[in-house]
Order: structure tokens, then sequence, then C-alpha cells
């Protein structure tokens, strides 16, 4: 269907449209129009990637400037959902308009997916595709092969140098399947025509990461350009991305590691001493001058990346007592010998980096300049050594990379030393945590590089939340509900036993065989009624475990067994997906299943269980973090001090966060439905908390239940779905064509126009007021005026006279 | 508690392990051969003489009876009880280069300040770099000339070396006491947070208590659901007064923390560069009424313009325009028919104070 917005021409790709999509369109448009941020949130399952890709596709083929699209998702799959959604959009708005516009899509992952040389494709882990892929690609590889050496080379990546280096890919929207494709078909590389075609694309798809970690996004995100349209969707756990990409641990094995990596780099050194002293000398002649960075470091295959460091430092001098290569390594070294002495003591240490820096300058007399430029430093001396077995270097990289951050932030980031894996534990393992706390530094670039940044997800309550967390400022802050034709799911609040003993998961009462028991008979009672298949999540792999074989024992499990086949999730993602794969099996196939899992695992986000996937969801206690973590309980007390967010509240916002992901993984649609049973008695209070779209949907009279009660409730709400459904009876109330769309703009038009005319009367009235205070004379004349009934022109004249 | 084990026990562990070269350096004195595994308390020590290690006990054993040589095959450093210490870092190498590296820090700490700029700093800071790098892996003739140079610069620059050493101690004193008032800082946030949650319990707490004394004296429904709102307007308000409260001090402690900026250094202001000299120090003779153009012309004078007898002298037209327009215009302001009414002689101030005069009462002067 095709309509307007505003002056906006909107060309969206079906046939009817959702009325919360079309408020979601509207905000949409007022947030780039005005050039500011936004978090939005939509349920799930209502159409948002479409919605947002039809809304800023016309804006941008609208608009003149032709700003670009860069959308953020988080996985794999989401992504190629998304490529595959935009396709279609292309391809409607190319049959409504007669013709191919001028547009190209990609979507951009690593290397090991986008592969396609014989050998390299067949390798397992991502990091040695990376590194093979690289000593294939890199530009000195190419250079030597030009001087007539003898080495192997990739023919898909020498086949791009061929082409025309702005028009690697006719127009279109490229899936990452179909680049694959396409790329075997002409024989160039897949991944670097990615990366090479950004510039030219008007849509970007690729994950958070590409973005938020600053050791890739300098490399592959540098480019784009001030006016880009930055997209998260799923962005419910962005903070956590943020800080995950700037903390490291460092172990004592990757300090070994990186004791060798350094021994490698000075025999490299020394034998390039011997053969090419030319080359040192070039690459030390330009740290003198202190042109670090402004040529070739940026090209896309440079091997290692750096941390974000300010825009001062990159364009400074080296500083000069690592600029010899020798002198760098011994540099490296001392480092690496101090953390290792850190490493040796056997209690917890917590400290700042500024005091970990002092006591660092006190005993190896390294400051605090020289250890900034460390990462840079060792990049320049990888490329300089034309180093290609990179792997190697790996924890030399990441010492070099934590030696930098930590040299450069002073506040955010913290030192946690623990020896011990655990309390209990005999044998010292000694980690070295390094770790942000605050996730507004990750994102701090993005939000000053990009004007609309635009934070979206199915479930991000409270929404003002993230602009306190992330640090920045919103246009339009929206939660839509769902229009519903009629109730498709039911949540329901589960606090007491068919005992009515109350049921909770706290650290007190867990383990006490009544609660245990309370909730075996839940999962029971809801096997029974449940159609297909049941979905159950639990705070913690632990608690999980613990759980489970207390029903065994009390032959709870038996007796679940009768109804349905039960499936368990584990740390192991292989196991998972195989459990996975049963499950839908056993779904499409008789009783169906249930898939016990954690709140916090890979089957809570990312896995859809809709329609007869996921008829229940039962969400066993409130999912809480560990709050032992020595990491977590610094964050929080970072939050309190900086953003003032107190700890309880950080700590229930992402429970609550968790579990409302994991009720959104049954209803994936307008015609699916589901049951959403929350088992905790710290839910009641928990309730607002929960995103609108489910809160709204939680009547009083289902809350604070016992476990029968609940049963008898879930049994009407399960005959009701059971009653047959047309689409019809969704019309004009839960889904719109053009016309009812039509109406509901016009309507919404006169409201406009109403408000705005009330408020133009008041400004009137009150403009008249403050005339009638004004000078007599002038009230005479306008008296008089008005007496002799003149018309509009002529009151104007006088009113101007009047002034 | 020492867990010395028998000593027949320790002959046959020895013989069992044909591993031994492979105990790392941490695991045996290279002296006694004395293992971890048989003594969990073995502590190494090292002399800076020759940095080999062996256990304490040897230390005792060896040099207890005063200096004696060090038992290391081909080390013939004669060392003494006092010099001996435990090593900070595990290898020994690092550990000897730290040494090394402190005296030379002593005597080479000059600030960045002290240069005219950046890249002298750097060619200093490499300098010194390459000097330390000599005395670490050099040979005998480059350590001697590492040697010697440093000895020179340490007498050359004595002062300097001395006021920095001055500067650095004071520098790192206010460090760690910045160190230490953020630390004792962060642990009042702390203390304070608890209380706070604390009191909010309390306060929770006696609400509660409030209302069911409220129930008990069996008060109205109304007042029991005012008195809970009072409670929370109450909560709410102190709560406001507490987040503006810490919200000042934030406020305070931020406004301590940009006035406590140590290492940078007061830079003294160069004086601002004195403008030309203005012999009258204000009043200014450039022309206010009129400008002189350069194309005016004069007939007669025309061909003087560019006459070299005439310019020899000093003579420039534009001298004499600029005379001449002043001399016209110099005229203009003054009424000479006033000033014959009022009498000659008088300033031109008194003119316009009696101009003013005769204004106000010009009707009294017609009647005259």
């Amino acid at each position: 269907m095709e309509f307007f917005i505003d002056d906006l021409r909107v060309l969206f790709p079906y046939p009817r449209i959702y009325p919360e999509q079309y408020a979601y369109m509207v905000d949409l448009k007022k947030t780039l129009d005005a050039g500011g941020n936004c978090v939005l949130e939509m349920p799930s399952g209502t159409g948002k990637t479409v919605t947002l890709l039809s809304l800023i596709i016309a804006y941008q083929m609208q608009s003149r400037e032709k700003r670009k699209l860069i959308y953020c998702s988080r996985t794999m799959s989401e992504i190629e959902k998304a490529l595959v959604e935009l396709r279609n959009l292309m391809k409607f708005r190319a049959d409504r308009l007669g013709g191919e516009e001028d547009f190209r899509a990609l979507g951009l992952t690593s290397r090991k997916n986008l592969c396609l040389h014989p050998s390299v494709k067949r390798e397992k882990s991502g990091s040695i595709v990376d590194a093979r892929c690289r000593s294939l690609t890199a530009g000195f590889v190419k250079e030597k092969r030009e001087k007539g050496e003898e080495v192997e080379t990739c023919i898909y990546h020498d086949n791009l140098d061929l082409l025309e280096p702005h028009n690697l890919v006719p127009n279109g929207v490229w899936t990452l399947d179909g680049l694959l494709r396409y790329g075997e078909e002409h024989k160039q590389c897949p991944y670097f025509t990615a990366r090479r075609m950004m510039q030219y694309c008007n849509v970007i798809i690729y994950s958070f990461h590409y973005l938020l970690d600053p050791k890739i996004a300098e490399r592959v995100s540098k480019d784009l350009s001030k006016d880009c349209i930055v997209v998260f969707d799923e962005a419910h756990n962005i903070d956590n991305v943020c800080i995950e990409s700037l903390s490291t641990d460092i172990t004592e094995d990757s300090l070994r590691r990186a004791t060798r990596g350094a021994q490698n780099l000075e025999n490299k050194i020394n034998e390039m001493r011997e053969s090419d002293q030319k080359k040192l000398q070039d690459e030390y002649e330009k740290l003198v001058q202190g042109l670090r960075g402004s040529d070739d470091c940026q090209q896309e295959d440079s091997f290692m990346s750096n941390p974000t460091l300010p825009d001062d430092l990159i364009n400074e001098a080296v500083p000069g007592n690592i600029r010899r290569a020798e002198h760098f390594v011994a540099f490296l070294r001392r480092f690496i010998e101090y953390l290792k002495t850190r490493m040796k003591v056997r209690q917890v240490i917590s400290e700042t980096p500024p005091s970990f820096l002092a006591h660092l300058k006190e005993y190896t007399f390294i400051e605090k300049k020289p250890l900034r430029f460390c990462a840079e430093r060792l990049t320049s001396l990888v490329r300089t050594l034309e180093l290609t077995n990179i792997e190697d270097y790996q924890p030399l990289q990441e010492v070099a990379t934590f030696a930098t951050l930590v040299s450069t932030y002073e506040k955010g980031f913290l030192l946690i030393l623990e020896p011990y894996e655990s309390d209990t534990a005999e044998v010292p393992n000694p980690i070295l945590h390094f770790t942000c706390l605050d996730a507004a530094i990750a994102i701090k670039p993005v939000f000053d590089r990009f004007s609309s940044v635009i934070i979206t997800s199915g479930t991000i309550s409270p929404l003002e939340m993230y602009p306190k967390m992330l640090n920045f400022q919103t246009v339009v802050q929206e939660s839509y509900s769902m229009t519903l034709a009629r109730k498709s799911f039911l949540p329901i609040i589960v606090t007491r036993g068919s005992d009515q003993a109350s049921i909770s998961t706290s650290f007190q009462v867990r383990n006490e065989p009544s609660v245990v028991r309370n909730y075996g008979n839940l999962l029971t009672e809801f096997a029974k009624i449940t159609p297909d298949g049941m979905v159950v999540f639990f705070p913690s792999y632990l608690y999980m475990e613990s759980i489970i074989s207390m029903w065994q024992g009390m032959g709870i499990l038996d007796e679940v067994w009768k109804y349905k086949l039960i499936l368990v999730e584990t740390p192991d993602a292989q196991e998972t997906s195989l459990a996975l794969e049963t499950y839908r099996t056993a779904c499409c196939n008789g009783r169906g299943a249930v898939l016990l899992c954690v709140a916090r695992g890979k089957v809570s986000e990312g896995i859809d269980f809709d329609h007869q996937y996921g008829r229940t969801v039962l969400c066993i206690g409130v999912p809480f973090q560990y709050t032992e973590s020595r990491i977590l309980k610094a964050r929080l007390e970072f939050l309190r001090e900086t953003y003032r967010i107190r700890e309880n509240d950080f700590l229930s916002f992402d429970a609550m966060r968790h579990a409302a992901q994991c009720l959104g993984r049954v209803l994936r649609g307008k015609d699916d439905y589901g049951l959403m049973v929350l088992a905790d008695r710290r839910f009641q209070k928990k309730r607002a908390q929960l995103p609108k779209w489910i809160n709204q949907e939680i009547r009083d009279s289902e809350t604070n239940l016992s476990t029968d009660m609940a049963v008898s409730s879930a049994r009407v709400f399960l005959r009701r779905m059971a009653q047959p459904f047309r689409t019809k009876d969704q019309e004009g109330v839960s889904i719109w064509n053009l016309e009812q769309l039509r109406i509901h703009q016009k309507k919404m038009q006169e409201d406009l126009i109403l408000e705005l005319q009330a408020e133009q009367e008041k400004e009137v009235a009150a403009a008249e007021a403050a005339r009638a205070a004004a000078s007599g004379v002038g009230r005479r004349v306008v008296e008089e005026v008005s007496d002799y009934e003149m018309d509009e022109d002529d009151e104007a004249e006088m009113m101007a006279l009047d002034v | 508690m020492s867990r010395k084990a028998p000593p027949g026990a320790r002959s046959t562990t020895i013989t069992t392990t044909p591993s031994l070269p492979s105990l790392g350096p941490d695991e045996m004195c290279p002296v006694c051969k004395t293992m971890r595994y048989l003594n969990k308390e073995m502590k190494f020590l090292i002399n800076p003489e020759c940095y080999h290690s062996m256990c304490s006990a040897c230390v005792d054993r060896l040099f207890n009876s005063g200096p004696n040589q060090c038992p290391h095959a081909g080390c013939h450093k004669t060392l003494r009880r006092k010099g001996f210490r435990a090593a900070f870092f595990g290898d020994l190498a690092v550990e000897r280069e730290v040494d090394i590296r402190r005296r030379v820090a002593a005597v080479f700490n000059q600030k960045e300040e002290d240069f005219i700029d950046l890249q002298a700093y750097n060619d200093y800071l490499q300098k010194v770099e390459d000097l330390t790098f000599d005395l670490v892996n050099g040979n005998d003739t480059q350590r001697q000339a590492a040697e010697a140079e440093l000895q020179e610069w340490e007498a050359e620059h004595k002062a300097e070396i001395e006021r920095n050493k001055k500067a650095g101690r004071e520098a790192d004193e206010q460090s760690r006491r910045r160190l230490a008032a953020e630390r004792e800082a962060a642990r009042q946030r702390r203390l304070d947070a608890v209380r706070e949650a604390e009191e909010e319990k309390q306060e929770r707490a006696r609400n509660r208590e409030a209302e069911l004394d409220s129930l008990a004296k069996g008060e109205s429904a109304s007042s029991r659901v005012q008195l809970k709102r009072r409670g929370q307007a109450n909560r709410a308000a102190e709560a406001a007064a507490n987040a503006t409260a810490t919200a000042s001090s934030v406020a305070g402690a931020s406004d301590a923390g940009r006035l406590s900026i140590r290492g940078l250094k007061e830079k003294k202001k160069a004086p601002a560069p004195d403008g030309p000299y203005d012999p009258f120090g204000g009043p200014v003779f450039v022309p206010s009424r009129y400008t002189v153009h350069s194309k005016l012309t004069h007939p007669k004078l025309e061909g003087l313009k560019n006459e070299t007898l005439w310019r020899a002298g000093g003579y420039s037209f534009e001298d004499y325009t600029a005379q001449a327009m002043f001399e016209a215009f110099s005229g203009l302001g003054v009424f000479i028919e006033d000033e014959k009414e009022a009498g000659i002689g008088l300033s031109a101030g008194d003119v316009v104070g009696m101009a003013a005069g005769i204004a106000a009462v010009g009707d009294k002067m017609d009647l005259d």
C-alpha cells in the first residue's frame, strides 16, 4: 500500500498495516526531521523491521541529500532477515514506481561467513580464517608478487582490483547468500566487495560490533559520513555490548603467550636488521615526524586494530622512548613482566587506573604517555615487519590494547584481580579483569558522529533508563501498545502454589522442598493443559540443574513425562541446537514438548517460538544477575555514583528486561497466541517494569494467583483461543487497509486542526487581554473600529497604527 | 610449619624424578638443589651485583661469616649478605634492567616542560633510552661509554637534577594524597548509600506501623489513606531534598577536583608585547570630519609633485593637502556671528553655555 505521512510518500510492501506500525512511522519521521536520537519500543512480532525500513527508505529516496542508513542488528539470522525484508520492499517499490531505483544495499559479516577461497573457507574457527585471509590479501603480499616473488595470493581478492573500485557489484539489495553466489559467479571476494562498497551503498546492515567495538569500528566504519541514520535494532542489551567491547581479561596463560610473542617480535627485528635495514629506518623516520596513521595504516587489511584514542593523540608524535623497534620490544617485555608479578598476588585486588599507573611507574619506570601509544606502536611495528601469522601475536595485541586503555581512561574503568576462580578453589588461576563500567564510553563516538541514532527493540522498558545509562538526549521516547482484535496472549502472575505457600526463587527459599514441589506442580499442571510446545525459563544453569535433580527425586519429571517430552538447554551450543531441533519435531508431531532453558542463555534471545512451537512460556523466578560478582558490584557502584541509578533499581531493571525477552518469545505475530506465566512472588511488585504492551494486558484479576486459579483461567483462555478466528475480524481494529488508514489520518488531522485552533484561540485571547491592558487611546480606536464593522484588512491596518 | 621430608625420602625423590631440568627457576635452588616440593616456604634471593638467584638458606649458609664469592660457576663476584634481596620480577633480566633504569631515571629526570617543544623532548627521551639500552644490553665498550656519558650529564646538570627530584617527590606526594582522598571519598559515599537505604527502610516500617495503629484505633478509611499519602509525600520531599543535597555536594566535589589538578604547572604568562610608543598618551590627530584623499590635485603644484629638487628638501604634496584641508575645516563649527554677539575672547565652552542660556531665557530677552 501507498500513503502519505505529511508530505512523505511511503510505500509499504503489504496491503495492510497495523496501527502501531503507522504510529511508529510517524514518530520515526518526527525524529528524522528533527535530527535527533530516539528510543522506541514496539511489541515483538508486529513487523518492526519492515516498518523501519520502509519509512527510512522512503525518507531517503525523497530527500535530496540521500542520507545513508546504517542498520545494526544482533545476530546473523536477524541481519539476513532484515536483508530479505529490504529486498521485498525494494521489489515492491520498483513495481509501484515502474522502474528500479538507483539503490544499493549490502550486509556485512565476518570473513568466515563470506569466504570463497577453496581452502580457507574450510577452516572452522573465525580467527584462523581471518589470519589466513590476511596472509593472502595483505598489501605487501601483492607488492612482493609484483616484484616477481613466488607468493600465494587469493584469486578472488585479486580479481577485485580489475574492477571499477566504486562499482564492484551492480545496484540492488544483496543478501549474504546473494553476495556469495554473485562472488562465485564472477570470481570475486564477497567480503572485500562488501567492505569496499560500503561507501557507495544506501543501506548497510551489519552487527552492533562494527559500530560499537572501537577496535573494529575504526577500520570498518570510519568513512561513514556524519548524516547517516543509525538504527540499533534489538537494542535492549546494547549497554552490555558496549561494556564488553571495552573490557579485557588477562590470564597467566595469555601473558605467557604474550611473552613468547614479544620474543618472536625481537627475533624478527634482528632478522630484518640484517636483511632489510632500510625498512626499519623508514618506519623510524615516519614516527619521528609524527606521521603515524596518515597514509597506509587505515587500509582495510591492516592487521591489528586499536582502541579509541582521542583525536589529539592520533596526530601526536610517538614518544621518543618507544620510537626504535628494539626499545619498544624491551618496553613491552617490561610491562608483561610487571603484569606477571602482579598476578602472583593471592588476594583480590580492585584498583582504579590511576593507582595502577602510579604503582607501575614506581616499579618499572613506565610512564603513562608511551603506554598510551602502545597499541598504535605495535600495529606499526607489525606492519613494518610484514608479519602474516598474526594469531601468534594475538595475546601480545591484547596486552597492548589493555595498556592503551588503562592509560587513556581514568574514569569509568576498574582493574579487578581475582586470584581464584571461586571462593572455594584451592589452586590459583588468576585473572586480571580490566572492566569497563560505563556503557556511555563506547557508544559516545556514535552519538557524537551521527546526528540521528534510533534505538529500538521489542522490550526496552523502562525507556528512560537507556538515555540515562548511555548518556544521550532523545527527541522522541515512545512505547507502543499492541492493538488486538482478541486478547491473544494472557500474562498471569502466579505467586502461590496450590497449597497457598508463596513461591519464589530468592536465595533463602529456593531450595526448600515445598517451593520446589510447588514449582513442580505448576509445571505439571501447565504441561497438562498446554497444547503443543511449552518453554520454561530458569534464572540460572546452576539453579536449573539443582531443581531438575530435585524434581527427579520427587517424581515430578515422571509426571510431566506422561504429557510431554522434556528437553534441556545446556551451555554447549551444539547440544542446545540438537535439543531445539528435537523440540520442534516434537511440537509438530504428537503432544509436544517442554523445553527447559535459562533466561540469560542462547534460547532466551533470538530464537522464536511462534505458533505451535510455543503456547506457554513459564518464567520460574525473577532472572536476577549473580550479584556476588565483583565486576557487577563495581558497576552498580559506578552507576549509583555517576548516573544516580540505584543498585536495586538497576538489578531489577536488568532482571525484568530479561524476563520480558523470555515472555516475548512466544508471541510472534497477531494471529499467534500464547500464555505467559510469571511464577514468583516478587513479580507482583515488579509488574510495572514490564514493557507497556505486556503490562497493559495484565488484569488485576490475573495477578497474585495460586496455581489452581492460574490453571483455571488459563483453561478458559485456551478454550477461547481454540475458537475459529478469521482475519476479517481483525480488520479495522488491529489491521488497517488503505481506506481505514486514510480515515485514521483524516481523524488525526482533524484532531490536529482542532488542537491548533484551540491553541490559536487561546493565543488570540491572550493577545486580546494584553491589548486591553495597553493604553486607553488604543483601546478607544479599536472599539470604534469594531463599531464601524470594518473588514479584516482595515482592522489589520488599524492595529498596525495602534502599535 | 616447614614440611621437610626425611633425608631418605629426599634422595629417592631426586633419583625418581628424571625431568629435573624441566623444573622452572622458581622451583629449585640452583646452588643447593632444594626443591619447592620439599620446602614450601623456600624463598629466592638475588644480589644486584650479579643477579644470580639462590635460596635464603644458601645465603645464610654462605654469607653469614662475611663476604664470599658467588657460588655460581664462572661468576667470581664477591657478594655481601647485606646486598641480597627478593626479586620483584620473575625474569631476572628485567629485574636488572629495572635497577639500571632506576639509576638512569634518577639522573635523567627532565620533564616535558623543560623543553622548548615536543620534538626536543622526544629526542631527549630517545637519547636516554639509547643510553639505557647500551647499559642493559651493550657490550663492554658500549657500557663504559654509556656510563661515562651518564656521569658527565650528572656533573653537568647537577642543580637541575636536584630541583626536578624535589619537584618529582612533591608531585608523587600530592598524587598519593589525592588518591587517598579519592578513596576516602568513595568510602564515604558508600557509607552514605548504606545509611540512606537503611533510613528508607526504617521510614517505611514507621509508616506501616502508623497505619496499623490507625487501623487499631478504628479511624476511618479516608483518614488512613490520607496518612499514607502524607507519608509518601514526606518521603518524596525528603528524597528530593537528598538528591539536591547530594547533587550540590557532587558539584562541590567536582569543583574541588578541578582545583586540585596536579602536574599542570602554572605557566607564567609572558608579558603582553608593548605597542608602539605613544608620546601624547591618548589624543588622536586623525581628522574626524573629513578624509584626505590621495587623489587631490592642485594645478600649480602638480608639477612639483615629482620634482626632485623640492622633494629633497622634505617637501611632500600630501603634507600640503593635509595642511590645506585642516585649515579649511578648522573654521567650521565656529559661529562668528554668535561670537561677536557674546564678545570676543570667550572660549568655545563658554560660548556653548551662553547660547544655551540665551535659548532658555529667550522670551525675556525679547522683552528687553
